[in-house]
């Protein structure tokens, strides 16, 4: 506990910055990938189908390619190609992406769960399509996909780890222990302090993610 | 089986809506033909799709360095997938124990392991248990946190088929006179996993995307195989491109295997 205590004197508000930049990183991609996933799964939804095809590559693509391997390209390759994204906006669009494909495919389960029936109902009440699909299907689907979504969230927390393999110039949490590590022998409490972190940060969020769950699931 | 909410909603069409459709739908490809051919150029204009930066694909070698980390990766990603089912048992068989001392840590350990980022526990394995003088084979630090973070996955994803096996299935099972031993290994756990060998195959998706962290202890797995060729050729984009590719193939194809999978048995 000794060793613990020391590390905080030395590196207390390395930690905090780090566990503030690690929520930062997650809560906006989080956010640009969620609303990109919606996106595309509502025009996933049209009868146009050069788009379906696309959307649906787009969403093979994200879903399956290593995360890593997506900054790296980013970082590296994109600016061979004359365009040049800063690390924090890299980091945070590949995470958005990966995120938004994960979201395009649970929304799409989501909305396997709102009766055919429903839809139905509301065309012949006289609503458009698209209207059906934002006043009816929608805001049901995403009430029933809450939980998957509280996982996804907390991968992509845990995701956030992968900014270190960048050299971008503030740290999150795994990039500040890889430094403490280099730099002194206090790597062990290091890897503690930032794991109880980690885990307090995923608690944190399935424990709002079940909460939210309750207050909106539908009983069927 | 109902009808999907496409063809509901979309589905009988009147002549206007159909023309509109098509009209919409040719206008989009001309869109996304436009954008695909700024792509191209893009590339042609940053000059990487000169031929020096290609040719390295029309020799051998590369294809067969490119094989090898691929051998790589596939051999650390089933090494870890071998770990996570047995150490995924272990702890299963933990947290589902009577014992108050074999659950708690049970799930401590399960708690752990899935709320920690496997990039954290690989740098650990890389930079503080040398410090400590546990010397692990770059093969093994890569592939050691790899598994276990699965295995804290993979136990959760048996114990949801577990508690999907109907009760009677264990009470009949007991009332014959089975030991608990008999009961679960008999009896509860082959029908669990065939409620989970879908989740399971998806689950190799993430071991084999975690395996791409292997350049960060130097592994030679495709991620490190490719920084390698890059060094060697300076063909940034075409081999962070092909590698992308690879990547993708290959767990599309295990992800279409585990759809294949989870449909209902006849």
């Amino acid at each position: 506990m000794g060793n613990v205590s020391r590390l905080l004197a030395d590196y207390g508000p390395a930690f905090g910055q780090a566990l503030l930049l690690t929520w930062k990183l997650t809560a906006v991609s989080f956010v640009a990938g969620f609303m990109l996933g919606t996106v595309v799964t509502v025009l996933r939804l049209l009868p146009l189908r050069p788009l379906r095809f696309v959307l649906t590559v787009y969403v093979e693509i994200f879903r399956n390619i290593p995360s890593v391997a997506l900054l790296i390209f980013i970082v590296f390759a994109l600016p061979d190609l004359n365009v040049l994204i800063d690390y924090e906006p890299s980091v945070i669009l590949t995470l958005a992406l990966v995120c938004s494909a994960f979201t395009a495919d649970y929304l799409r389960t989501g909305i396997n769960t709102v009766a055919g029936g429903q839809a139905e109902a509301a065309l012949s009440l006289g609503m458009r399509p698209i209207r059906v699909i934002t006043a009816v299907v929608l805001p049901q689907a995403l009430r029933a996909v809450v939980q998957p979504m509280t996982s996804l969230l907390i991968a992509l927390m845990l995701s956030t780890s992968l900014a270190s393999q960048v050299p971008y110039p503030g740290r999150e949490l795994t990039a500040l222990v890889a430094k403490i590590a280099n730099d002194s022998a206090a790597g062990m409490s290091a890897f503690a302090v930032a794991a109880a972190m980690y885990l307090a940060s995923g608690l944190l969020i399935a424990w709002a993610g079940a909460a939210l769950e309750k207050k909106v699931r539908i009983l069927r | 089986m109902s009808r999907a909410l496409e063809d509901i909603l979309f589905g009988a069409p009147n002549p206007k809506a159909r023309a509109a459709a098509r009209a919409m739908s040719v206008a989009v490809a001309a869109v996304l033909l436009v954008v695909a051919a700024g792509i191209v150029y893009q590339f042609h204009a940053a000059g990487q799709l000169d031929a020096r930066l290609w040719k390295l694909f029309a020799w051998p070698t590369t294809w067969g360095f490119l094989a090898k980390g691929m051998f790589g990766t596939l051999a650390s990603a089933t090494t870890a997938a071998v770990i996570a089912l047995v150490l995924g048992l272990v702890l299963l068989l933990g947290r589902l124990s009577r014992l108050r001392f074999a659950r708690w840590p049970s799930v401590a350990v399960i708690e752990f392991l899935r709320g920690v980022p496997t990039l954290l526990l690989i740098y650990v394995c890389f930079l503080v248990l040398p410090s400590a003088g546990i010397k692990l084979s770059t093969y093994w630090m890569l592939t050691l946190p790899v598994g276990l973070s699965t295995a804290a996955v993979v136990a959760e994803v048996y114990r949801a088929g577990v508690l999907a096996v109907p009760r009677g299935q264990t009470d009949a099972a007991r009332s014959l006179g089975l030991t608990e031993a008999q009961v679960f290994f008999f009896v509860v756990f082959p029908q669990a996993l065939r409620y989970i060998v879908p989740a399971l195959v998806a689950q190799l998706v993430i071991v084999v995307k975690d395996t791409t962290f292997g350049y960060v202890v130097t592994y030679g797995e495709l991620m490190q195989n490719a920084k390698v060729l890059i060094a060697n050729y300076h063909a940034l984009v075409p081999v962070y491109l092909v590698v992308a590719v690879l990547y993708c193939l290959v767990n599309y194809a295990i992800s279409r295997a585990s759809k294949q999978l989870g449909r209902p048995m006849h």
